[in-house]
């Protein structure tokens, strides 16, 4: 499962990559997780509120921490 | 991969606007009331409403985001672009720097930057007892 965590850097993004890299370990799941951080690249999938979570290639979550329960149900394939 | 953002500076966006070409600001409606840019062809579209509103603008004439330091602006540019826009720009340095060249404005002129105003997690400008990001 290859996830991108879409964000400048700031405290809610590294909290939304720490919170699914736990949840992952927990459910003894393999992910890639991979930050993007540039403007132009973030914006490429349209997010105008991040942090912002692609899965796959699909947009999944956008704007503020994602809960727990929401990154369990992603990762429950 | 979207294109890189056209910048363009606001001497050049002054010359677009004569041009024929549409301002949009991209502030919050309290940052306009305060200071606007006086130019013809304006529209102001709060960033955290513009993906309810960006269609309500034209596909067919130039576009020059603008907003109070071109931050935001840039990022009202790129998603633009995302949903197809061509004839995009945006205004490096925004309204400080308009200002600083002594381009008309309509109510107070100011040289430092809102605190609260940012591009960082969200569309709008975040209130200043906020504990979000940055």
């Amino acid at each position: 499962m290859d996830i991108k965590v879409l964000g400048t850097g700031c405290t809610n993004c590294k909290n939304t990559i720490a919170l699914i890299d736990q949840v992952a370990k927990a459910k003894g799941v393999t992910i890639t997780l991979e930050k993007v951080e540039e403007l132009r690249d973030i914006m490429g999938y349209g997010v105008m509120s991040t942090p912002g979570v692609v899965i796959n290639g699909k947009v999944v979550h956008a704007g503020g921490v994602p809960t727990r329960e929401k990154i369990d149900q992603w990762l429950t394939a | 991969m979207l294109e890189e953002a056209k910048q363009v500076c606001p001497t050049t966006t002054r010359r677009l606007v004569g041009e024929g070409a549409l301002l949009v600001d991209v502030r919050e409606t309290a940052e306009v009331a305060r200071t606007a840019f006086d130019v013809p062809a304006i529209v102001n579209i709060p960033l955290s409403e513009l993906e309810q509103r960006w269609n309500e603008l034209p596909r067919d004439r130039e576009i020059v985001l603008v907003c109070e330091t071109g931050e935001r602006s840039l990022k009202a540019t790129y998603y633009l672009q995302f949903h197809g826009f061509q004839r995009v720009s945006n205004m490096q340095d925004g309204l400080l720097k308009w200002m600083r060249k002594g381009f008309p404005v309509i109510g107070e002129r100011y040289d430092a930057p809102t605190a609260s105003a940012s591009a960082c997690c969200g569309g709008a400008a975040p209130q200043k007892t906020s504990t979000g990001c940055c």
